[in-house]
């Protein structure tokens, strides 16, 4: 299992086009992936799962996956934190 | 009669009978069926969410096409929503162990995903309720086809009176035959407005009762230009709003058959007319445009939401895009005016709490602070004037003395010579101008003019330090005025002086797009408009329409008077006359 923390650092926090990125990305992976916000776990395949975390600038995110894949999502997921959430620009 | 007072959303006048939206008749109750009726139920909703799917496919193409990538993003967002395992396995759930049916199983569904929703106190999250509810009504309604049948089945032109209209629901108003609307809830910068402003629907929103009010069938008139609702009109008041709309629509047709003239006043005097542009917003309607160019890229969008500052590469291909949109005409690139209302979330110098964020270390102060942040900036612009034939711009922000102008000069030249180096050059020079929008920059602006290409005045911000007024501030907005005396004084003050010196101006700020200001600001010689892809043939009609001589008069007759008050009375009374 890989486990880490992920810093919410963009202004906006997760709203919806940043969850709807961290759902898309997640459901490439065949590894159950999970965020966790003040003990609340979501499943991070579901935009609303992410939606429902309500985290803001300045949240920490617990980030765990198990799975065959897991290593390649944690480093996928991470990047979208770290290369911002959108990606048109 | 009865006349509602609301938001005008999107302008326009639109008469005819009233049809009321359903109300949504999602009275939740348990429905159930039979353990022979599961396989048939489920066979439903898998029905409805292909056919909802496809719905939002279709969806986001056109808008993609129509009213550009944000939007196209809204539909994307919903169709990962109706693909949520969350959501889908919820209601097969409910189908195949509770035993509702599967109408019921979405409601339910939603239901409780909307009350978890609504625990999230943050209002921006709470609001996403929205989306879903967008989303799950759609699917239900795909059950039964009940609202897509009733839209449909509208037989005549007509006026639709909702509650609440979603924006799914707005994109698909106008081929439903339905020549404007308006709800009882929503503001001018929700979804829905700005859709119906883009579709060209004459909207009106926050009406409270409006469809408690309404009956079918009643005659309706629209007013989006005033945000009025007006039931059952006497004979009056219909006559009357029927010359306004053969007036509106006059006018509409005038703009369509003006694009390709040039813009010129009666009297033969030509004024540049560019466009602000957001490459995120483009569509379109903005591409048939044909203008001078582009007079005002705000770059601080490519600065926000990322953790790290955003490379060359990133930047550079913003640009050539922009370029190569806009072909050989000028395009204007704005140095990121970062600060104030615009913080980067990435660590910066000098970025600590601002007491006074409006005057502390924005534009050019937080570049030169951050002179990494400028060099990349400049690198990106001279990279694209290196690729792309392009007569490209660079703006300096919130410029408030020379040295600061020097600075970017001598940034901007040490890059220049980088390029030379590795044997790249620029196709076209690049022109180095500053914006306009600090007082001492405007009084002082014969000490820098030598040093800069061109200047842009940005009206927005100068009037707002001029007159010391915050404009968010509700105790104060009052107070900016961009008829003060000290407004057309200062605009003359710039112009003067960079004319001496034969350098053009442009205004970009609002006041650029106003109708009643233009007279003031071509009296004042201005060279270059640039307006809002929106706005741009309204302001070009108005232009071909003013005498530049008579601009000249009321301009200096303006510069001469030593109040507001007397300098609305001159322009309302001049507009009255060219617009009787």
């Amino acid at each position: 299992m890989v486990q880490c923390d992920f810093k919410i650092i963009n202004q906006l926090g997760l709203h919806a086009r940043p969850a709807a990125l961290i759902a898309q990305t997640a459901g490439n992976y065949k590894s159950a992936i999970y965020l966790t916000k003040d003990s609340v776990r979501v499943d991070a395949k579901s935009i609303m799962g992410v939606m429902m975390l309500a985290a803001e600038h300045g949240a920490t995110l617990h980030f765990t996956a198990e799975g065959p894949d897991e290593k390649e999502a944690a480093a996928a997921i991470k990047a979208l934190f770290e290369n911002k959430f959108n990606e048109e620009f | 009669m009865l006349v509602l007072k609301g938001i005008a959303a999107s302008p326009g006048v639109a008469i005819g009978p009233a049809i009321l939206l359903p109300s949504e008749s999602f009275a939740l109750s348990r429905q159930y069926i039979s353990q022979n009726e599961i396989p048939a139920e489920t066979q439903k909703f898998q029905e409805a969410m292909q056919h909802t799917l496809a719905e939002l496919d279709a969806c986001e193409h056109k808008v993609l096409g129509t009213l550009g990538s944000e939007y196209a993003n809204l539909m994307s967002t919903h169709k990962l929503i109706l693909q949520d395992p969350a959501f889908g396995s919820a209601i097969l759930h409910k189908i195949q162990h509770e035993r509702l049916s599967a109408q019921a199983a979405i409601l339910f569904t939603l239901q409780e995903l909307a009350d978890s929703f609504n625990k999230i106190e943050d209002p921006f999250f709470k609001e996403r309720r929205n989306d879903l509810f967008d989303v799950g009504k759609r699917l239900a309604n795909n059950l039964t086809g009940s609202k897509d049948n009733f839209l449909a089945s509208i037989q005549r032109p007509s006026l639709l009176v909702a509650h609440n209209l979603y924006p799914s629901d707005t994109i698909n108003l106008q081929e439903n035959q339905i020549l404007g609307f308006c709800t009882d809830v929503g503001g001018k910068t929700s979804h829905t407005a700005l859709l119906a402003q883009s579709l060209n629907l004459p909207a009106v929103v926050g009406l409270s009762t409006a469809s408690k009010d309404v009956h079918a069938g009643d005659t309706l008139i629209i007013d989006g230009e005033n945000g009025l609702l007006v039931i059952n009109p006497d004979k009056y008041t219909l006559s009357n709003y029927r010359k306004i709309q053969r007036d509106l629509k006059k006018t509409e047709a005038l703009l369509k058959t003006i694009n390709h003239l040039p813009v010129i006043t009666q009297d033969g005097h030509p004024v540049k007319l560019l466009v602000n542009f957001d490459p995120r917003t483009d569509n379109k309607a903005n591409k048939h445009l044909i203008t001078d160019g582009l007079g005002l890229l705000r770059t601080e969008f490519i600065f926000m939401g990322t953790p790290v500052p955003p490379s060359e590469d990133e930047q550079y291909h913003v640009y050539l895009a922009a370029a190569k949109r806009f072909d050989m005409r000028p395009v204007t690139i704005r140095l990121a005016d970062l600060g104030a209302d615009k913080k980067p979330d990435f660590p910066l110098d000098e970025f600590d709490q601002d007491e006074n964020p409006f005057m502390g270390c924005r534009g050019i102060r937080l570049l030169l602070k951050n002179p990494e942040l400028l060099r990349t900036q400049l690198r990106a612009i001279v990279r694209t004037a290196c690729e792309v034939p392009a007569q490209l711009g660079i703006m300096i922000p919130m410029v408030s003395s020379v040295e600061e102008v020097r600075h970017v000069r001598r940034a901007f030249d040490e890059i220049l010579a980088q390029f030379t180096a590795e044997g790249k050059r620029p196709v076209n020079k690049i022109a180095l101008g500053a914006m306009i929008e600090v007082p001492s920059a405007a009084i002082a602006l014969d000490g820098m003019i030598g040093e800069l290409d061109f200047i842009s005045i940005g009206t927005n911000d100068l009037i707002q330090y001029l007159m010391a007024v915050d404009r968010v501030n509700q105790e104060v907005a009052h107070l900016y005025d961009p008829c003060h005396p000290a407004v057309a004084r200062t605009l003359n003050l710039i112009i003067q002086t960079a004319h001496k010196r034969g350098k053009k101006v442009s205004i970009c700020g609002e006041i650029a797009s106003d109708t009643k200001m233009l007279p003031l600001l071509l009296g004042l010689n201005i060279d270059a408009l640039s307006v809002t892809p929106r706005m741009f043939l309204r302001v070009k009609n108005n232009i071909r329409l003013s005498h530049f001589e008579h601009c000249s008069d009321l301009a200096q007759a303006a510069l001469l008077m030593g109040s507001s008050e007397e300098i609305r009375k001159l322009i309302e009374q001049n507009n009255e006359h060219e617009n009787p």
